[in-house]
């Protein structure tokens, strides 16, 4: 029995020249939120494309719910939701025919009533026969997301699920995600935004095709840097930490009573300055690690 | 059995689903719509025109009428038809419809069930136009089969357009594409010129033109007692080349990158 809702393992994928996947390794269990971050072009939608059977990875294994998405695709598709990054809709219909339309693919009973609970919920029951074309960006992805709930799927895949959404609206989804998390479903989210990747039980990060780090948010946290800064007067001293809840009582200790000490700050890098910290590292190996080929094929062939 | 019976439900089910989203869509799109009943109605009455200005004692346009017609029919139908799939692609709601579980061939056949219905009314109207314009004056059963014809020429039309639109990733790749189809058409389905004075290669290219097939049923139907029984092979040939079309759009169908 594999274990893991999701499991990817050493997935490659390469259009033409470019690698977009470059041996993605990844688990997600069940009733997981599990976020993917990267910079644009790092691979997450061909990721989420390769999971989902919509590419077929060059190589690597991929397994949903213990399926192969390619190899046994009804049996798959019956159990996931999918919400690809534009809004995939069909404009010139309304909203109540575009979920007719991809919940009949599953063959929903009590479609009807599936439907109203998804519009309701979605906040669209007002606009329900309205063509899609007149909506604003927001309710496109509200719909889109509706889209890929209806049929209750057990994975849902996510790519920017919040792009252009309102920071009001954007919670009303991750409450969404986090029921359903509780009720045992599996969401995997690429995300752009640094808040969101906090709401993650865990999260990816992703870079040129790779996987750089999988942990929890707290787990990725602990990587930033800490300065704690003490006061004493208008003078204060600076010590950089690796992680102050450990470090800071050690520094308040060599300190003592000092009664000269009037304030004590105590500054962490964001999730934002870890992330964009680990690509750039990442960045810089690949870098030194092209250079020094360079150099060895040089010395090679004088 | 009883599990064979159910996925067959399944599948019609499916398929009924996209060709009532297709139609859907065609009647909300009413310019689209009038655009497609109208072109060939408008097109066939400067044919009309045209061949009022070639007519004289000693030259009958009429016999033209009809496989110039059909090949109106088709032009339009095709062109029409090519672009439907590369616009759900460029949309990403193709994918969409991939990973929510519809299969190829229940994407393909609603598409073309849908268009059916839409080449069945356009294909009445043109042979009513037809009739009344040149004044056919050909008895009911020869209308009838006429009829037969130009719409299963239309529906095999959907299939050719949906397998090309298959081969274009985007709509500006469509356009090259359908000259490529039409042209030929043309010159080589014996419209204009008899396959039979062609040069041999070009007679076996004029087999995979599907006007070919309708062009030589037709010139049977309009002469004096003819009947499409009388051409049975013919129009399995027609069938037969819909049919192969319609695997081809299929197995094209790409539903991965």
């Amino acid at each position: 029995m594999e274990l893991g809702v999701v499991v990817a393992t050493d997935v490659h994928k390469r259009y033409k020249q470019v690698s977009a996947l470059a041996g993605i390794n990844l688990v997600v269990e069940r009733g997981e939120i599990f976020g993917v971050l990267g910079p644009n072009g790092a691979g997450k939608t061909t990721l989420i494309k390769a999971l989902v059977g919509s590419s077929r990875p060059n190589s690597g294994s991929v397994r949903v719910l213990g399926l192969d998405p390619r190899g046994a695709p009804a049996a798959v598709r019956r159990q996931i939701g999918y919400m690809p990054q534009a809004p995939a809709l069909y404009e010139d219909l309304s909203p109540r025919h575009n979920l007719r339309f991809f919940g009949r693919a599953h063959g929903v009973e009590t479609l009807e009533k599936r439907i109203d609970d998804t519009l309701d919920l979605i906040g669209l029951r007002a606009r329900e026969n309205d063509a899609v074309y007149g909506f604003s960006g927001g309710m496109k992805q509200r719909l889109s997301l509706a889209c890929a709930l209806l049929h209750e799927p057990k994975v849902l895949f996510l790519d920017e699920p919040t792009a252009g959404v309102d920071p009001k609206l954007r919670e009303v989804f991750w409450q969404h995600f986090r029921d359903l998390a509780s009720r045992g479903v599996t969401l995997l989210v690429s995300t752009h935004q640094m808040d969101e990747a906090l709401l993650c039980h865990r999260l990816a990060i992703l870079r040129a095709g790779r996987v750089l780090v999988s942990e929890t948010p707290a787990e990725l946290l602990r990587r930033g840097q800490s300065r704690v800064r003490v006061w004493r007067g208008e003078q204060f001293e600076e010590t950089t930490m690796l992680d102050y809840r450990d470090q800071l009582p050690r520094l308040l200790q060599r300190s003592g009573l000092d009664p000269a000490v009037r304030r004590i700050e105590v500054e962490h890098d964001s999730l934002d300055t870890i992330v964009l910290s680990l690509i750039n590292a990442s960045e810089q190996e690949s870098v030194r690690r092209r250079d020094g080929d360079t150099r060895r094929a040089d010395v090679s062939h004088p | 059995m009883a599990i064979h019976v159910a996925q067959m439900s399944v599948i019609l089910n499916r398929t009924g689903a996209v060709a009532r989203r297709v139609l859907q869509q065609l009647v909300r799109d009413r310019r689209f719509l009038a655009l497609s009943i109208a072109a060939p109605l408008l097109v066939i009455y400067l044919l009309k025109v045209f061949l009022g200005t070639m007519e004289s004692p000693f030259v009958d346009a009429t016999p033209y009428a009809v496989p110039i017609g059909a090949f109106i029919v088709h032009f339009i139908t095709y062109v029409l038809c090519a672009i439907v799939l590369v616009r759900e692609r460029s949309a990403q709601t193709l994918q969409r419809m991939f990973v929510n579980g519809y299969r190829r061939s229940e994407i393909i056949s609603g598409y073309v069930l849908a268009y059916s219905a839409l080449a069945t009314l356009q294909s009445l109207l043109v042979l009513w136009e037809l009739n009344a314009l040149f004044a056919l004056s050909y008895p009911v059963r020869t209308l009838l089969s006429i009829y037969i014809v130009i719409w299963l020429l239309a529906v095999v039309s959907i299939s050719l357009g949906i397998c090309v639109s298959n081969f274009a990733r985007n709509e500006g790749q469509v356009f090259p594409l359908i000259p490529l189809v039409i042209l030929p058409s043309v010159f080589l389905s014996g419209v204009i010129i008899p396959v039979g004075q062609l040069p041999t290669w070009a007679q076996w290219l004029s087999r995979v033109i599907p006007l070919y097939y309708a062009n030589n049923l037709l010139q049977g139907l309009v002469r004096p007692g003819a009947a499409l029984s009388d051409d049975v092979r013919g129009l399995a040939s027609l069938v037969v080349y819909g049919i192969v079309v319609l695997a081809l759009a299929t197995l094209t169908l790409r539903e991965a990158d």
